[in-house]
């Protein structure tokens, strides 16, 4: 199977901040975001069972390889950077375009994307990748497994889930369910120097004529503020559990929560 | 003319139109008072009837589209196919999409992003229309608070177009005095939606209270210890009127389904009350929830991170809490 | 974690290296800290994690099926985990030590026959210098190897051991050549554990580092194959002495990551704990302690960088780069733990937080692998040549 894993470098959670231009800091440390991991450990897992390789497929700065060069020392094969000045500042639509293109220059049996991401993505870039390109898409997956021709997805419902099947190339959303992520071995991390990081600039995948990236983001930021500060709260320490509990019910009454 | 709103509903696994469509509802009308704006709710399903029916409740003007290729199909890619090409085809073309920020939601959103060209703003907690400013025209105003809640967004979209997806419980819903019309989509079935087929639904479990509705959320994590300590916080959940939730910690022990974890990979809640029994509030866990209104943990360890936002922090013994509240709320009630 | 950067000197695999195992630190080996502590137990899932994770391969040659890294590649390692649970970090510095002989002086075929074990995480071996007499003296070792054809018979008792009782090789000095002057009577041996005659006579109860377990050793009449003899006969002191120029800084590390750890969980605190209305990190007191605790650990950590970086371009005086980095860095952890448990002041004697433990664990830094008297003496004795 040729999969192709959408992956996106972002802020370790909790160091996200705003750059002095109001858009995301890119230049903080990044890590993989969270959900890709869990499916760039499924498509590892398929390829290891039934043979293939993995792609991964970014748009992002090019001085953020690490979290790429960590992807590749858990085992996919090579990566493929989309990297221009332009892009600064995207809004979703832009990255769906990008990454429809960046996936046109590719061949691939099936895509697999993280849920959404951690640096306040709205979560639907997958799935206009898939309106793009015309490919069957299957989100909220818990399993994914090959069948005759096809893929045949778990989707989570909210009453437990669904089995769904398409014929291949498909995009397949993944959640955490697929399993964790393996840690890279150290063996891997060494092997990873000689892996192939492709990067591409925005002409070279079909998008130079300006349609794209952040002077054509289709949202704007117009205030950032922190959250208004908690009042400092309260500790009770308290070894009669009913006590304890009095405790809580007066509070509750106190803010009217009850 | 300038371009409407539509409010696009989402048909539940019975037919059903779902409580955040009521709300997205509500909201739109509210947004159509303030610009001026024609709305319109759209309801695509291959049964619309029920659902068109519901959403009438709360909109002057329904189309109820009976999309034949949705049956036994995956729901958001073919609302998203009808959707645009109604758009397409309408005399006045809508500039705005609401829809509720569900996973099909989100779906039909990107979706809807991808073949229009326009832009989405998610997870909004605030709605408004506001006048133009610098690099906005006059528009929709959606509040977000991504990364975790630690920083608080207003954002509006460059063109006079986009789509938004509503957080639960951001307005009340609020049906209109008299209902509205309901009227037929376009007939015919759509065909440029690749094939995803439904093969089989297994339900695993009855489905509690969804934890991104709940005004009160009652959360257990490592300290609860098993899943009999699940059984005890369903129960206090029940008498207080809110829905379980649980960490990720707690997930991963199989003491609770994936489908109530909250956190960094689980679901976002903004309840009006979160009580975390053995909850230690690590980062993983506090992004899902450090928005909520008022927090009360219960933790045996003083040193839990959450002590550190909690409104009420009591350090003891969580299982010998929850049953003294337990009993307490009962004697309240009785 | 406050983040340790070093852009500057680490090259991108260093960086990634370090970062693998700091998460590995962080999210497998800190939790089982206090408990490896209080059981005193060798942490055999830990070893089998590093063995996995390719840990234990890093000081090993690629073509034998290690990793072929650097003296700061295996320091950067050693630091990291010996931040979470300095028992850990030793697992990784006794691996090295115990293999350094082999790695300097022994044949391929030794290589062959031992490396692939070693560097897979399948073996443990062990370093068997100290007796009873012979500590600071080592040139007082008594253990005995005496010739019988193709084979050596060795007697004697080794003691301080660490992780003698685990490992399935040891790497055991002993007199070849009684009428031979101290620096050249000895021979190194590696012995396989499962040979008649040896056992484990003693286990010792420690101040820190408890779950690495330090034993006694009993070697009586174990026959020891001539072919595993590395080196000549009469090499074993030097031997000894040129592996210690190479491992003291594995220790320097454990003493660092030790350092590190106890600096980051006194600034956690000190951000937390609120007396008189406000945060004990924002009195002026607080804030010297914790300055100079980084400032100590961070001049011992690029001593020791430096340190690995000049033994590893082959310093003519790796021996004093060695007893350098170690001396700054065991005095440097020991004064970083204590200051950390005076951050956390009456909390910081309770077993309910970390930072007692590492200071426990950090005295040994100053003590095994030649003690800080002896790293002066070694030190001094560098200058003093040049200065002739």
């Amino acid at each position: 199977m040729r999969i192709v894993v959408l992956l996106k470098p972002v802020p370790d959670p909790g160091e996200e901040r705003l750059g002095d231009d109001g858009r995301l800091d890119r230049s903080v440390s990044a890590v993989i975001n969270g959900n890709d991991e869990y499916v760039l450990e499924a498509a590892l897992k398929l390829v290891e069972a039934h043979g293939g390789d993995v792609t991964l497929l970014s748009m992002a700065p090019d001085n953020l390889t690490d979290p790429i060069r960590k992807a590749l020392a858990m085992g996919a094969t090579r990566a493929l950077l989309v990297s221009d000045p332009a892009l600064a500042g995207s809004c979703a639509w832009s990255t769906t375009q990008v990454l429809a293109a960046a996936l046109r220059t590719l061949e691939f049996d099936l895509v697999l994307a993280g849920d959404d991401t951690s640096d306040g993505g709205a979560g639907v870039v997958a799935a206009g990748v898939a309106a793009l390109l015309g490919l069957p898409y299957l989100s909220r997956a818990q399993r994914i497994e090959p069948v005759d021709g096809g893929i045949r997805v778990e989707r989570l419902s909210p009453t437990g889930h669904d089995v769904l099947e398409a014929v291949l190339p498909a995009l397949v959303v993944g959640t955490q369910l697929l399993g964790e992520p393996r840690y890279p071995t150290l063996r891997g991390i060494m092997g990873a120097r000689s892996k192939e990081i492709a990067i591409r600039t925005l002409a070279e995948i079909g998008l130079g004529d300006g349609a794209v990236g952040g002077a054509r983001a289709t949202t704007a930021l117009l205030e950032a503020l922190p959250p208004s500060p908690r009042n400092a709260g309260r500790i009770v320490r308290e070894p009669d559990p009913t006590v304890a509990a009095a405790a809580i019910v007066g509070f509750l009454v106190e803010r009217r929560a009850i | 003319m300038a371009g409407g709103i539509w409010v696009v509903g989402e048909v539940d696994g019975a037919g059903a139109l779902t409580k955040l469509s009521r709300e997205a509802a509500t909201a739109g009308r509210a947004l159509g008072e303030a610009s001026g704006r024609e709305i319109l709710g759209v309801v695509v399903a291959d049964e619309p009837d029920a659902a068109a029916a519901s959403l009438a409740d709360f909109l002057p003007n329904v189309l109820a589209v009976r999309a034949a290729e949705a049956a036994g199909r995956a729901a958001a890619a073919v609302v998203a196919s009808r959707v645009a090409a109604l758009a397409a085809a309408a005399d006045a073309s809508p500039a705005y999409f609401l829809l509720g920020a569900t996973p099909d939601g989100r779906d039909t959103a990107g979706m809807l992003s991808a073949r229009l060209g326009i832009g989405v703003l998610a997870n909004a907690t605030s709605l408004a229309w506001e006048s133009a400013t610098g690099v906005v025209p006059d528009g929709p105003r959606v509040e977000v608070q991504p990364w975790g809640g630690r920083i608080q967004t207003r954002s509006g979209f460059t063109a006079d177009a986009g789509i938004i997806l509503l957080r639960p419980n951001m307005v009340a819903a609020a049906p209109l005095a008299a209902r509205g019309r309901v009227a037929d989509g376009p007939s015919g079935s759509v065909s440029d939606v690749p094939v995803v087929r439904v093969v089989e639904r297994v339900v695993v479990e009855s489905p509690g209270p969804s934890v991104e509705e709940a005004r009160v959320i009652v959360s257990g994590g490592r300290g609860v210890g098993g899943p009999g300590g699940f059984v005890a916080l369903t129960e206090l959940a029940g008498l207080l009127g809110g829905a379980v939730g649980a960490t990720r910690a707690a997930v991963d022990a199989g003491w609770a389904p994936y489908a109530i974890q909250i956190g960094q990979t689980g679901k976002t809640v903004k309840p009006a009350l979160y009580l975390g029994f053995g909850v230690s509030g690590a980062i993983q866990h506090k992004v899902g929830m450090q928005t909520s209104d008022t927090i009360v943990a219960v933790n045996s360890d003083p040193d839990a991170p959450i002590a550190e936002f909690a409104d009420l922090f009591v350090i003891g013994d969580q299982a010998a809490v929850v049953a003294a509240l337990t009993a307490a709320l009962r004697a309240r009630a009785g | 974690m406050t983040p340790v950067r070093a852009l500057g000197r680490l090259t991108p695999d260093q960086r990634a290296i370090r970062d693998a195992v700091r998460t590995l630190a962080r999210e497998r080996v800190a939790p089982r800290a206090a408990q490896i502590d209080r059981s005193a137990e060798f942490p055999q899932d830990l070893r089998e994690l590093l063995a996995e994770q390719g840990i234990l391969g890093l000081p090993f040659p690629e073509r034998h099926g290690g990793l072929g890294a650097d003296l700061l590649t295996i320091c950067l390692a050693i630091e990291a985990l010996s931040a979470a649970c300095a028992t850990t970090g030793l697992i990784l510095a006794v691996q090295e030590l115990g293999a350094l002989p082999l790695l300097l002086a022994g044949s391929e075929e030794q290589l062959g026959r031992f490396v692939p074990g070693l560097a897979s995480g399948r073996d443990l071996i062990a370093f068997a210098l100290t007796e009873a007499d012979a500590g600071s003296d080592a040139s007082g070792v008594r253990a005995r190897a005496v010739r019988d054809g193709e084979t050596y018979v060795l007697s004697g008792v080794k003691r301080f051991i660490s992780q003698g009782s685990v490992a399935s090789l040891i790497t055991v000095f002993a007199v070849t050549d009684p009428e031979a002057d101290r620096h050249h009577r000895m021979s190194a041996f590696v012995v396989e554990t499962a040979s008649p005659g040896f056992s484990v006579s003693r286990l010792e109860h420690k101040m820190g580092i408890r779950g690495s377990p330090t034993a006694e050793l009993l070697f009586d009449g174990v026959r020891v194959p001539a072919a595993n003899r590395l080196g000549a006969e009469g090499d074993g002191f030097s031997l000894a002495m040129r592996t210690l120029d190479r491992s003291r800084p594995g220790i320097a590390a454990q003493a660092v990551g030790i350092a590190q750890g106890a600096l980051e969980a006194a600034a956690a605190y000190a951000g937390q704990r609120r007396q008189f209305g406000r945060t004990i990190g924002e009195f002026q007191l607080v804030q010297g302690l914790l300055a100079d605790m980084d400032a100590r650990t961070e001049a011992a950590r690029q001593l020791l960088y430096t340190a690995c970086e000049e033994i590893e371009a082959g310093a003519p005086d790796a021996a004093r780069w060695s007893a350098l980095c170690k001396l700054v860095a065991g005095d440097a952890a020991m004064a970083v733990t204590t200051d950390a448990v005076q951050v956390l002041g009456g909390y910081g004697y309770l077993d309910d937080y970390p930072v007692e433990r590492m200071m426990r664990d950090a005295k040994i830094t100053q003590l095994y692998e030649g003690t800080q008297q002896i790293q002066r003496l070694v030190i001094a004795r560098a200058l003093l040549a040049h200065a002739r």
